[in-house]
Protein backbone atom coordinates (compact mmCIF):
# COMPACT_ATOMS: atom_id res chain seq x y z
CA UNK A 1 0.00 0.00 0.00
CA UNK A 2 1.38 3.37 -0.96
CA UNK A 3 0.36 6.98 -0.95
CA UNK A 4 0.03 8.80 -4.24
CA UNK A 5 3.00 10.97 -5.19
CA UNK A 6 3.25 14.65 -4.47
CA UNK A 7 1.93 15.09 -0.94
CA UNK A 8 3.54 17.55 1.41
CA UNK A 9 3.48 17.23 5.19
CA UNK A 10 3.99 20.32 7.32
CA UNK A 11 3.45 21.50 10.86
CA UNK A 12 1.18 24.56 10.82
CA UNK A 13 0.19 26.30 14.05
CA UNK A 14 1.17 23.19 16.00
CA UNK A 15 -0.95 20.90 13.81
CA UNK A 16 0.33 18.36 11.29
CA UNK A 17 -1.27 18.91 7.93
CA UNK A 18 -0.90 17.06 4.64
CA UNK A 19 -2.09 18.22 1.28
CA UNK A 20 -1.71 17.23 -2.35
CA UNK A 21 0.90 19.28 -4.20
CA UNK A 22 2.67 19.09 -7.54
CA UNK A 23 1.50 21.70 -10.05
CA UNK A 24 -1.50 22.78 -8.00
CA UNK A 25 -1.47 22.62 -4.21
CA UNK A 26 -5.06 21.95 -3.25
CA UNK A 27 -5.80 23.50 0.15
CA UNK A 28 -9.36 22.20 -0.05
CA UNK A 29 -7.97 18.67 0.17
CA UNK A 30 -5.85 19.42 3.21
CA UNK A 31 -6.29 17.16 6.22
CA UNK A 32 -5.04 17.51 9.77
CA UNK A 33 -3.33 14.53 11.37
CA UNK A 34 -3.10 13.79 15.07
CA UNK A 35 0.03 12.10 16.48
CA UNK A 36 -1.19 8.62 15.56
CA UNK A 37 -2.22 9.79 12.10
CA UNK A 38 1.22 11.26 11.52
CA UNK A 39 2.84 8.05 12.78
CA UNK A 40 0.80 5.99 10.30
CA UNK A 41 1.26 8.49 7.47
CA UNK A 42 5.04 8.38 7.77
CA UNK A 43 4.99 4.60 7.50
CA UNK A 44 2.51 4.61 4.64
CA UNK A 45 4.72 7.02 2.73
CA UNK A 46 7.39 4.31 2.58
CA UNK A 47 4.92 1.68 1.45
CA UNK A 48 3.94 -0.12 4.68
CA UNK A 49 1.11 -2.65 4.39
CA UNK A 50 -1.95 -2.60 6.65
CA UNK A 51 -0.61 -5.47 8.82
CA UNK A 52 2.71 -3.65 9.21
CA UNK A 53 0.85 -0.53 10.31
CA UNK A 54 -0.99 -2.53 12.99
CA UNK A 55 2.32 -4.05 14.19
CA UNK A 56 3.93 -0.61 14.28
CA UNK A 57 1.04 0.79 16.35
CA UNK A 58 1.26 -2.12 18.79
CA UNK A 59 5.00 -1.57 19.18
CA UNK A 60 4.67 2.19 19.72
CA UNK A 61 1.43 2.61 21.67
CA UNK A 62 -0.14 0.83 24.61
CA UNK A 63 -3.19 -0.51 22.74
CA UNK A 64 -4.77 -3.89 22.13
CA UNK A 65 -4.47 -5.53 18.73
CA UNK A 66 -8.20 -5.06 18.18
CA UNK A 67 -8.00 -1.31 18.79
CA UNK A 68 -4.87 -0.99 16.62
CA UNK A 69 -6.49 -2.91 13.77
CA UNK A 70 -9.66 -0.80 13.98
CA UNK A 71 -7.64 2.45 14.02
CA UNK A 72 -5.59 1.42 11.00
CA UNK A 73 -8.68 0.26 9.09
CA UNK A 74 -10.45 3.58 9.79
CA UNK A 75 -7.38 5.58 8.75
CA UNK A 76 -6.89 3.62 5.53
CA UNK A 77 -10.60 3.86 4.72
CA UNK A 78 -10.47 7.65 5.12
CA UNK A 79 -7.44 7.91 2.84
CA UNK A 80 -9.19 5.74 0.23
CA UNK A 81 -12.27 7.96 0.47
CA UNK A 82 -10.07 11.00 -0.18
CA UNK A 83 -8.34 9.15 -3.07
CA UNK A 84 -4.95 9.64 -1.44
CA UNK A 85 -3.77 6.05 -2.03
CA UNK A 86 -1.98 4.90 -5.17
CA UNK B 1 -14.13 18.64 1.47
CA UNK B 2 -11.76 17.37 4.16
CA UNK B 3 -12.03 19.02 7.53
CA UNK B 4 -9.27 21.00 9.21
CA UNK B 5 -9.04 23.39 12.12
CA UNK B 6 -6.19 25.38 10.56
CA UNK B 7 -7.16 28.86 9.39
CA UNK B 8 -6.14 30.68 6.22
CA UNK B 9 -3.94 33.15 8.13
CA UNK B 10 -1.99 30.25 9.59
CA UNK B 11 -1.65 28.70 6.15
CA UNK B 12 -0.28 31.85 4.54
CA UNK B 13 3.42 30.88 4.94
CA UNK B 14 2.70 27.47 3.36
CA UNK B 15 0.70 29.10 0.57
CA UNK B 16 3.53 31.55 -0.07
CA UNK B 17 6.06 28.70 -0.04
CA UNK B 18 4.14 26.89 -2.80
CA UNK B 19 3.70 30.09 -4.81
CA UNK B 20 7.41 30.87 -4.48
CA UNK B 21 8.12 27.37 -5.83
CA UNK B 22 6.12 28.37 -8.92
CA UNK B 23 3.09 26.26 -8.03
CA UNK B 24 -0.53 27.27 -8.13
CA UNK B 25 -2.75 26.85 -5.11
CA UNK B 26 -6.43 26.00 -4.99
CA UNK B 27 -8.89 26.80 -2.23
CA UNK B 28 -12.52 27.64 -1.56
CA UNK B 29 -12.99 31.30 -0.64
CA UNK B 30 -15.70 32.43 1.75
CA UNK B 31 -18.05 35.41 1.73
CA UNK B 32 -20.54 37.01 -0.64
CA UNK B 33 -18.59 39.96 -2.03
CA UNK B 34 -17.67 38.30 -5.35
CA UNK B 35 -21.15 37.09 -6.26
CA UNK B 36 -22.43 36.37 -8.84
CA UNK B 37 -19.01 35.45 -10.24
CA UNK B 38 -17.77 33.36 -7.32
CA UNK B 39 -19.94 31.99 -4.52
CA UNK B 40 -18.09 31.62 -1.23
CA UNK B 41 -18.15 28.11 0.16
CA UNK B 42 -19.23 26.65 -3.18
CA UNK B 43 -16.70 27.64 -5.85
CA UNK B 44 -12.93 27.14 -5.90
CA UNK B 45 -10.25 29.53 -7.12
CA UNK B 46 -6.84 28.72 -8.59
CA UNK B 47 -4.21 31.23 -7.53
CA UNK B 48 -0.82 31.59 -9.21
CA UNK B 49 2.34 33.54 -8.40
CA UNK B 50 2.02 37.29 -8.96
CA UNK B 51 3.09 38.65 -12.35
CA UNK B 52 5.54 41.61 -12.41
CA UNK B 53 2.59 44.00 -12.65
CA UNK B 54 -1.11 43.50 -11.98
CA UNK B 55 -3.60 45.05 -14.38
CA UNK B 56 -7.18 46.25 -14.49
CA UNK B 57 -9.79 43.49 -14.06
CA UNK B 58 -7.25 41.13 -12.46
CA UNK B 59 -8.57 39.25 -9.45
CA UNK B 60 -5.82 39.09 -6.82
CA UNK B 61 -5.83 37.74 -3.28
CA UNK B 62 -4.51 40.41 -0.95
CA UNK B 63 -4.35 41.04 2.75
CA UNK B 64 -5.66 44.17 4.44
CA UNK B 65 -3.61 45.80 7.15
CA UNK B 66 -6.13 44.44 9.67
CA UNK B 67 -5.16 40.91 8.63
CA UNK B 68 -8.30 40.19 6.59
CA UNK B 69 -7.83 38.24 3.34
CA UNK B 70 -9.67 39.64 0.34
CA UNK B 71 -10.28 38.38 -3.18
CA UNK B 72 -11.50 41.44 -5.09
CA UNK B 73 -11.20 42.78 -8.61
CA UNK B 74 -8.81 45.56 -9.57
CA UNK B 75 -10.78 48.34 -11.26
CA UNK B 76 -8.11 51.03 -11.34
CA UNK B 77 -4.34 50.94 -11.47
CA UNK B 78 -2.31 53.91 -10.32
CA UNK B 79 0.36 54.26 -7.68
CA UNK B 80 -1.86 51.94 -5.67
CA UNK B 81 -4.73 49.72 -6.75
CA UNK B 82 -8.44 50.32 -6.41
CA UNK B 83 -10.36 47.11 -5.82
CA UNK B 84 -13.99 46.10 -5.41
CA UNK B 85 -15.98 42.90 -5.13
CA UNK B 86 -18.38 42.09 -7.97
CA UNK B 87 -21.21 42.27 -5.43
CA UNK B 88 -20.09 45.60 -3.98
CA UNK B 89 -20.41 49.25 -4.90
CA UNK B 90 -17.97 51.00 -2.55
CA UNK B 91 -14.46 51.03 -3.98
CA UNK B 92 -11.47 50.18 -1.83
CA UNK B 93 -8.65 52.56 -2.72
CA UNK B 94 -5.00 52.52 -1.74
CA UNK B 95 -4.36 48.77 -1.96
CA UNK B 96 -0.60 48.48 -2.12
CA UNK B 97 1.64 46.16 -4.11
CA UNK B 98 3.10 44.68 -0.91
CA UNK B 99 -0.38 43.56 0.20
CA UNK B 100 -0.81 41.38 -2.87
CA UNK B 101 -0.34 37.64 -2.36
CA UNK B 102 -1.41 35.83 -5.54
CA UNK B 103 -3.41 36.21 -8.73
CA UNK B 104 -6.50 34.23 -9.73
CA UNK B 105 -5.82 32.44 -13.01
CA UNK B 106 -8.98 30.37 -13.06
CA UNK B 107 -11.86 29.21 -10.94
CA UNK B 108 -14.40 26.42 -10.72
CA UNK B 109 -17.94 27.79 -10.78
CA UNK B 110 -20.54 25.14 -9.94
CA UNK B 111 -17.81 22.64 -10.77
CA UNK B 112 -17.16 24.09 -14.22
CA UNK B 113 -13.69 25.52 -14.88
CA UNK B 114 -13.37 29.08 -16.12
CA UNK B 115 -10.07 30.54 -17.32
CA UNK B 116 -9.69 34.21 -16.54
CA UNK B 117 -7.92 34.87 -19.84
CA UNK B 118 -10.85 33.60 -21.92
CA UNK B 119 -12.54 36.16 -24.17
CA UNK B 120 -15.96 35.51 -22.64
CA UNK B 121 -14.75 36.10 -19.11
CA UNK B 122 -12.87 39.25 -20.08
CA UNK B 123 -16.02 40.63 -21.72
CA UNK B 124 -18.05 39.70 -18.63
CA UNK B 125 -15.60 41.59 -16.36
CA UNK B 126 -15.96 44.74 -18.43
CA UNK B 127 -19.74 44.62 -18.69
CA UNK B 128 -20.05 43.93 -14.96
CA UNK B 129 -17.73 46.83 -14.10
CA UNK B 130 -19.30 49.31 -16.53
CA UNK B 131 -22.78 48.46 -15.27
CA UNK B 132 -21.83 49.06 -11.61
CA UNK B 133 -23.30 52.61 -11.41
CA UNK B 134 -26.61 51.40 -12.89
CA UNK B 135 -26.69 48.36 -10.63
CA UNK B 136 -25.92 50.57 -7.64
CA UNK B 137 -28.76 52.96 -8.57
CA UNK B 138 -31.24 50.10 -9.02
CA UNK B 139 -30.20 48.60 -5.69
CA UNK B 140 -30.55 51.95 -3.86
CA UNK B 141 -34.03 52.41 -5.38
CA UNK B 142 -35.00 48.88 -4.37
CA UNK B 143 -33.86 49.33 -0.78
CA UNK B 144 -35.47 52.81 -0.69
CA UNK B 145 -38.82 51.38 -1.75
CA UNK B 146 -38.43 48.45 0.67
CA UNK B 147 -37.73 50.88 3.54
CA UNK B 148 -40.83 52.94 2.70
CA UNK B 149 -43.02 49.84 2.54
CA UNK B 150 -41.69 48.70 5.91
CA UNK B 151 -42.38 52.18 7.33
CA UNK B 152 -45.93 52.18 5.98
CA UNK B 153 -46.52 48.70 7.39
CA UNK B 154 -45.03 49.86 10.69
CA UNK B 155 -42.29 47.21 10.78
Amino acid sequence: MKLKDGFILRTVAGETVVLPAGGVTDFDMMITLNDTGRFLWERLSVGAEETELVSALLAEYDVTEEVAAKSVAAFVARLKELDFLA
Amino acid sequence: MPETSVRLAQLLPLMQERLAAGESVQFTPQGTSMRPTIYGGRDQVILSPLPPKLKKYDLPLYRRDNGQFVLHRIVEVGECYTCVGDNQFALETGVREDQMIALTTGFYRKGRYCRVDSAGYQLYCRIWHWSRPVRGFVQRCFYGVARRIKKILGK
